[in-house]
């Protein structure tokens, strides 16, 4: 048995008996401003970040058309809108998830590994497709969290990531560059 | 007796040379000055921005001082999610501790995502010593790997270099054709290490923040390779130094737009991850295994440190190191350590050697700046004066400065003293004696013309 953990328990016992100052209280005003209209909120902030809007089933036949290879997830939602894929996450063009909902504040989509396909769906592919509905816009990160909180609490996902714009990089001359890592293109479709 | 430590030497030396580099500050200025114009509008997005601060110190206040029932708290429920936990006392331990696993699981190549906390413990060496092929992938990082070198800023790890440099890099090393284009340079390092990335059997992260309620560490990024490096390989290795923990998911609401907005300007980076465990049952794909590695290494001894624990509260997010004039001037190498800038001159001395590194504790004109960009509040500069306090009294000074503040300290005890001394130092200055005696201060400096009379004179004619 490693004596490690005891041996660590132990001396931040024997460190904490010693009192640190406790710094002022915060207030209880809100710390961010109040999100008032979310839709409005969510396409002005995912525009702003390169993200892709599409709106409309006319759009989304366009948009899919120069894509041969798709990986999709079996979301009840992608499978009425997509169908089923004809690839996977490894060798597509295109990779199609739902989501667990869409953040106004952030513009950000929230991804999960029991509710949109694993892991790697949203984030090997080239361009990320994200199926959702209107009534997934929630206000702001917080209220994400309770969404999460409230879906999950009895077992959460392996992983869960909060996607906000497509992957970038500004570590050469703080030049933004899309495109590093992840999707280079991030698209959702709004749906009602 | 105490002399200054050969690495307080080598500081000097390296300042010296990069506070006259001109180019080096032109890079470095444009840098910051990006970053700053970013900050300043991410800031606008709080309704309140000094009470965010407040409320993310409030919440690291309550974490670090209940440490040990968040730490046990978040190991079980790492536990309970199908995860390991091992808890490592020491940079070896944590170092043994993972080459034991990679070798148990037959591991020949790692892929890792941006981390300080392995940077702390030299855990690349460890691996390419034991054989494993290891690879940096955030872009930043991956281009300090193949140069030979240590990351220049714990968050931008390349902020000294131009695209020329980079370009020059590639071609040298990957045999890549010369480029001024950063999305060329980019897409250069993404294609290559794509297949890395499919080939790996280990992916090692560090964490931005460890969640006690749920078991979970979050990760906070922009390119997607700390997803790769979580998402693709059979085994992901998490090092979590112990002053990660936070006690609710909830807590991230803030905690994670305060990183981002301190870190880079962003509302929050492309990616913001929680990871849970290994894949679970019904789930795709995902690692196999998942393990924690919660490392001390010397935490707990800055955490016995009542006046200076809130130096723990730290999220990593380099805003002092921007703000840092000595910073911008000196360089993030001339530090020689892990964490540069002001709160790597506060803690080193703690997590390290703190002889070796008690002229960290000078390297700062305690303009406050740091204090005041600090998104979680810590107290940095009066910490700084605390460590300079600490190594007097712990006689790491040198005989020299003692005798010089003592001889101040009885000069100024009397008017008298003070006087006859003020008239000898102006005479000094006069006599051009003064420039000698005040070596090597005066070697880049002009001494002032000295005055006719002391203000205390001038006082005395003129009210």
């Amino acid at each position: 048995m490693n004596p490690a953990r005891e041996n660590i328990l132990a001396r931040v016992q024997a460190a904490l008996r010693a009192q640190a100052h406790r710094p002022a209280a915060p207030t209880t005003a809100p710390i961010f401003p109040p999100v008032t209209n979310p839709e409005t909120r969510f396409r002005e902030e995912f525009i702003a970040l390169k993200g892709e809007l599409i709106d409309g089933a006319e759009k989304l036949r366009e948009f899919l058309k120069p894509f041969g290879r798709i990986a999709t997830d079996d979301t009840q939602l992608v499978r009425e809108v997509i169908g089923d894929g004809n690839a996977g996450p490894r060798d597509c063009d295109l990779g199609v998830t739902g989501c667990d909902c869409l953040i106004a504040q952030t513009g950000s989509v929230v991804v999960s590994t029991t509710s949109t396909g694993g892991r790697a769906l949203s984030v090997l592919p080239p361009t990320h497709l994200v199926i959702a509905r209107r009534d997934q816009i929630v206000p702001d990160l917080a209220s994400a969290m309770a969404l999460l909180r409230k879906r999950y609490d009895s077992r959460w996902p392996s992983a869960l990531s909060v996607i906000t714009g497509p992957s970038r990089t500004a570590d050469i001359e703080k030049i933004l560059v899309f495109g590093a890592h992840g999707p280079k293109r991030l698209v959702v479709y709004l749906g009602s | 007796m105490n002399t200054a430590t050969a690495t307080a030497l080598r500081f000097k030396r390296a300042a010296a040379a990069k506070a006259t580099d001109l180019q080096h500050r032109a890079v470095i200025q444009k840098a910051i000055a990006t970053y700053d114009a970013a900050v300043a509008r991410g800031k606008t997005r709080f309704a309140d921005w000094q009470n965010a601060r407040s409320h993310a110190a409030a919440i690291k206040w309550e974490t670090i001082n209940h440490l040990d029932r968040y730490l046990e708290q978040f190991e079980r429920n790492v536990l309970a999610n199908g995860g390991h936990v091992f808890w490592a006392e020491t940079a070896e331990d944590a170092r043994q501790h993972i080459l034991a696993l990679a070798r148990r699981h037959g591991v020949q190549k790692v892929v890792k995502s941006k981390s300080m906390t392995t940077e702390e413990i030299h855990l690349n060496e460890a691996l390419e010593t034991a054989g494993i092929k290891t690879i940096e992938t955030d872009l930043g990082e991956y281009i300090c790997q193949i140069r030979g070198e240590p990351p220049y800023h714990i968050v931008t790890p390349v902020m000294h270099l131009t695209k020329a440099d980079i370009a020059q890099t590639f071609h040298e090393k990957l045999g890549t054709p010369l480029t001024d284009n950063a999305e060329e340079l980019t897409m250069i390092a993404r294609a290559r290490l794509r297949h890395e990335f499919m080939t790996a059997d280990m992916g090692i992260t560090g964490a931005n923040f460890a969640i006690a309620d749920t078991g979970m560490i979050a990760l906070t990024e922009n390119e997607g390779n700390a997803r790769l490096s979580f998402s693709l390989p059979r085994i992901h290795v998490a090092v979590v130094g112990i002053e990660k923990l936070i006690p609710r998911l909830e807590d991230l609401a803030l905690l994670w737009p305060l990183l981002s907005t301190s870190g880079t300007g962003q509302a929050l980076t492309a990616y913001s991850s929680l990871i849970g465990g290994p894949r679970q049952p019904g789930e795709t794909d995902g690692p196999q295994e998942f393990h924690v590695v919660l490392l001390d290494n010397g935490r707990t001894r800055l955490l016995a440190d009542a006046e200076q624990r809130d130096a723990l509260h730290c999220i990593r997010c380099g805003a002092c190191l921007n703000a840092c004039p000595i910073y911008k001037n000196v360089g993030g190498y001339t530090y020689a350590t892990t964490y540069q800038g002001p709160i790597g001159s506060v803690i080193t001395p703690h997590l390290r050697d703190a002889h070796q590194w008690s002229h960290l504790s000078y390297a700062s004109s305690l303009c406050g700046a740091c204090t005041d960009a600090c998104p979680v509040r810590i107290d940095l500069h009066h910490h700084l004066l605390h460590n300079r306090r600490n190594s007097v009294q712990r006689r790491f000074d040198q005989p020299i400065q003692r005798l010089m503040f003592r001889a101040w300290l009885w000069a100024m005890q009397s008017p008298g003293r003070y006087t006859v001394g003020g008239k000898l130092a102006r005479l000094a200055i006069r006599l051009g004696w003064a420039k000698s005696l005040a070596q090597p201060w005066t070697e880049g400096r002009e001494l002032p013309e000295p005055p006719e009379q002391s203000f205390h004179e001038w006082w005395k004619q003129t009210r």
